[in-house]
């Protein structure tokens, strides 16, 4: 077999003219976009879960569309919006708290040592202190988030100067602070004679403001709000959120270009631990006003805002939609429950599934670039 | 000739979304010839090689092995076919052997486990036959960069792959190693196996290769027997017009020192990587640096980016002792670099285009501001306007500013790279590599940004591996060998031979140690 010099010329042809972008390959390019778009994969994941946790109920043999109606019903019904809406704000706050971290690629498993303490702060300060609502209950919030933010900025330099990684130390340091405040409790601050683990009552100037006649969500609701819309903004449109980013997509690339990861690290994760130590802050002054030993803990905010943070790739416009995904979960849970006979850790198992979609999908990407990386 | 080709794909086209990657081609390989595809990057010889091998299957057209039409659903199928690939990013087990690597999936076997002397024999067997000499035993993270890629072409031939393919095989090598590497591959083809080597180099086409079938925009532009196939053909057939290659006139005017390096001394998990490094960088002037790599040019880059410490010496940027400042400091100062690292340094792949090209300006006009009421906040309006002008003046290939960087070709991100830090204005620029990976028209272009920023007063240290780069460029060369400036040449001293004598340190040395003295 011959090879021979292409017709036309000596071993060329005449080049083609560079097309002129077209309708097609900008409706196509329009098409990669939107495939690329960041809510495909935690949509489908959610999806699965919902499917994954339908075979479940169907091989218990109970009815998957009542128990998924149960749970909508359950969080959704009006006479429950109050609630549902105090609890979002709570899983909220949690899933910024892990969401700003993973904006630079960092995992903060310490949420509920942070949230204790800043419960614990916002308690202190609560019982202590003879002021006006006015002063009180914002100098509580306040120190929540110092005391919680100081602690979660510990992790920084352990990973930044001694290379101990932030999901460690985290995740290491948590139950510590969980201790100490449970110690604290019981031996220290406790209400004298009582049976229970817990501060007594905060006086009526330090219960968070109440949100008119409704009797669950307060102003910590409206804080969270500020909270997200402020990362939101930092995030999309500051300097020191685009340096976040890009530490989360390139570390080297960040030192390179000029970024102080040390202290945006620092910063990350004590803005970080003091979102958490605010919720902790909120739970303590509102209903029952008090501290209460492993209250803060038992709901799972920390876990559930996790996923919520994880789903939402940590990205601020998703955060609140997935946060408000685990709650319908958690507060439908109990009604389905009740209504359809399905045992509530269905929810948990839901919250698993998700977790594991996405683990997934973290594992596919980087066996794709590292395919097209020799591409 | 009438006999069967090896391989011969035919019609093959492929679309990847808008982007027409192969529009059938047609690619015949004798029997024991080594066969170069040549072509810019984008031009579809990425997709071309990734469909023979099985790794994506053509939108249309066949592939013929032996005359036998074939489909293949994966690289499995490829490679009992016979087929065997060498890419250009190694796929080896760095902490494991050699022996282990090579005989990696295709292990020899007793009793059910591995026959380690078997493999031992074999790697030793494939040495003796091409001439290679490869330790078995030799764990591959301790390997030269060379003799990693020994190791994956014994892969291929050990699972007796008749069809090697090799991506851009010289790309990291010496030049001592990739003389060695065409001896294997012209060995190889005598004995019978059909070596296809996927290069831009126009070079290595003429000095080793047989036949030739250049690829541009995903078509064939040209095939060439190596008698007809000359340097002038070869480049119009790849870039579809005429080159002309921009060179240092050595004329201007030389400034004041940007850039004063005194006997810098960087040590890197106690060996030392750079020894007693003195260098002046002056305004208007572009001092080359040679070596082969890993003889300390980069660890001297990034001690003074400041992403280094260096143990001791001083490093003067603008009269400035920069020594302690952080790397936001320098840059501020006026320093830009475009480092060797594409892909790990020089850019995020998953963030965009536009955000690529921020970094580094995102506290400064237009993008952010450095005082008022704006100050640490971005405007995303003026980072896209910013963004498109940059594609626009750098011949940037990309459908939008903000698809991910990791979807634009190499040359494609290079070009990102420098436009991001030639737009700095910086007085002193580090290049290192600067046309590793980009298309042979765009290495001209790039060049003539280079002298242009010499022309307008700027202060250049250009580290390359490209002697012929240096040449084009360089007032001065200087080339470092084991951490050290082991020679200097002035624009008239310099020459290849001189400047390759001196990479290798100065004696015709074929294995050059790469591992700097131990403290």
């Amino acid at each position: 077999m011959n090879i021979e010099p292409v017709p036309g010329g000596p071993g060329t042809v005449a080049p083609r003219a560079p097309e002129p972008l077209s309708r097609r390959s900008r409706a196509s390019a329009l098409l990669t976009l939107a495939v690329r778009h960041p809510a495909v994969v935690p949509t489908g994941a959610v999806v699965l879960a919902v499917l994954i946790g339908a075979a479940i109920v169907l091989a218990a043999g109970l009815n998957p569309i009542s128990a998924y109606s149960a749970v909508l019903a359950g969080a959704l019904d009006l006479e429950n919006l109050d609630y549902t809406f105090s609890v979002w704000a709570l899983i909220c706050g949690m899933a910024l708290a892990a969401a700003i971290p993973l904006r630079m690629g960092e995992f903060n498993l310490g949420g509920n040592g942070q949230m204790v303490l800043g419960g614990l702060a916002a308690a202190f300060i609560a019982g202590q202190l003879d002021l006006p609502s006015i002063l009180l209950i914002p100098l509580a919030v306040v120190a929540a988030g110092v005391v919680a933010g100081a602690f979660g900025a510990i992790s920084a330099p352990l990973s930044t100067r001694y290379g101990i990684p932030i999901i460690i130390s985290t995740l290491l340091l948590s139950p510590v602070a969980v201790a100490i405040v449970s110690y604290l409790l019981r031996f220290q601050l406790g209400e004298a004679g009582s049976a229970v683990a817990q501060t007594e009552r905060f006086p009526d100037s330090a219960h968070m403001w109440a949100l008119g006649s409704l009797s669950y969500s307060n102003m910590g609701l409206i804080l969270i709000i500020v909270l997200m819309a402020l990362f939101w903004l930092v995030d999309s449109r500051s300097a020191v959120g685009f340096e976040l980013r890009v530490i989360g997509a390139n570390r080297r690339f960040a030192s390179y270009g000029g970024v102080r990861v040390g202290r945006l690290a620092f910063g990350a994760m004590a803005a970080s631990g003091a979102v958490a130590g605010v919720v902790g802050a909120i739970i303590v002054l509102s209903p029952p006003y008090r501290l209460v030993d492993g209250a803060l803990l038992s709901p799972g905010y920390t876990f559930a805002g996790l996923a919520a943070a994880l789903l939402a790739g940590g990205r601020p416009a998703f955060v609140p939609l997935t946060a408000a995904l685990f709650t319908i979960l958690q507060v439908g849970g109990g009604g389905m429950e009740r209504s359809a006979d399905v045992p509530r850790q269905l929810s948990d198992v839901l919250q698993g599934v998700v977790i594991i979609v996405l683990a997934l999908r973290t594992i596919v990407d980087s066996r794709r670039t590292g395919r097209s990386a020799t591409s | 000739m009438t006999t069967v080709p090896a391989v011969a794909l035919v019609g093959i086209s492929k679309r990847f979304g808008a982007i027409v990657a192969n529009d059938g081609v047609d690619l015949v390989l004798s029997r024991g010839t080594v066969h170069a595809v040549m072509g810019e990057n984008g031009a579809g010889k990425s997709t071309l090689m990734s469909i023979l091998f099985g790794l994506v299957s053509p939108d249309s057209g066949n592939i013929f092995v032996d005359g036998k039409p074939t489909t293949f659903s994966g690289p499995l199928d490829a490679i009992s076919s016979g087929l065997g690939m060498v890419h250009q990013h190694f796929r080896l087990f760095e902490s494991m052997t050699v022996a282990e690597n090579v005989v990696y999936g295709a292990e020899p076997r007793r009793n059910g486990l591995v026959n380690r002397k078997a493999a031992h024999d074999r790697v030793r067997e494939l040495s003796a036959r091409y001439g290679l000499d490869v330790d078995p035993g030799a764990v591959v993270g301790t390997l030269s960069v060379g003799t990693q890629q020994r190791v994956e072409i014994f892969k291929a031939l050990h699972r007796d792959a008749r069809i090697l393919i090799l991506d851009e095989p010289t790309a990291v090598l010496t030049p001592g190693e990739v003389t060695s590497l065409f001896a294997v591959i012209r060995r190889a083809a005598d004995a019978g196996t059909t070596v296809v080597l996927v290069t831009h180099k126009i070079n290595e086409v003429l000095s080793v290769s047989d036949e030739v079938t250049v690829l541009r925009d995903g078509r064939v532009t040209g095939r060439f027997q190596r008698a007809d196939a000359t340097s002038a053909k070869l480049v119009h057939a790849m870039t579809g017009r005429e080159v002309t290659p921009v060179a240092n006139s050595g004329s201007g005017s030389v400034g004041a020192a940007v850039l004063r390096v005194n006997n810098l001394t960087v040590v890197d998990h106690h060996t030392v990587r750079v020894t007693d490094v003195s260098v002046d960088v002056r305004a208007g002037e572009i001092v080359g640096i040679a070596g082969v790599s890993g003889n300390g040019q980069h660890e001297l880059v990034e001690a003074i980016l400041g992403t280094r410490r260096a143990l001791s010496g001083t490093i003067e940027l603008l009269g400035r002792d920069i020594g302690a400042a952080s790397v936001r400091d320098r840059r501020a100062l006026g320093l830009a670099v475009i480092p060797e690292d594409r892909r790990g340094e020089g850019s995020a792949v998953q963030l965009s285009t536009a955000e690529n090209l921020t970094l580094g300006h995102h506290r400064t006009a237009p993008v952010g501001a450095s005082r008022g009421l704006r100050r640490g906040w971005i405007s995303l309006r003026a980072e896209r306007a910013r963004a498109r002008d940059l594609i626009a003046e750098y011949d940037v290939r990309t459908s939008g500013e903000q698809l991910p960087v990791g979807s634009l070709s190499g040359g494609n991100a290079q070009k990102v790279v420098i436009a991001r830090e030639l737009s700095h204005n910086a007085p002193l620029l580090i290049a290192e590599q600067p046309t590793q990976g980009v298309d042979v028209g765009a290495i001209e272009a790039i060049h003539g940004r280079l002298l242009d920023y010499r022309a307008t007063g700027g202060a250049i240290l250009l580290v390359s591996h490209e002697i012929t780069e240096l040449l084009a460029l360089a007032d001065r060369i200087l080339v470092m060998y084991a951490g050290r400036i082991f020679a200097e040449f002035s624009r008239s001293e310099a020459t290849t031979a001189r400047i390759g004598a001196a990479m290798a340190g100065a004696q015709a040395e074929t294995d050059i140690p790469t591992e700097a003295s131990r403290l």
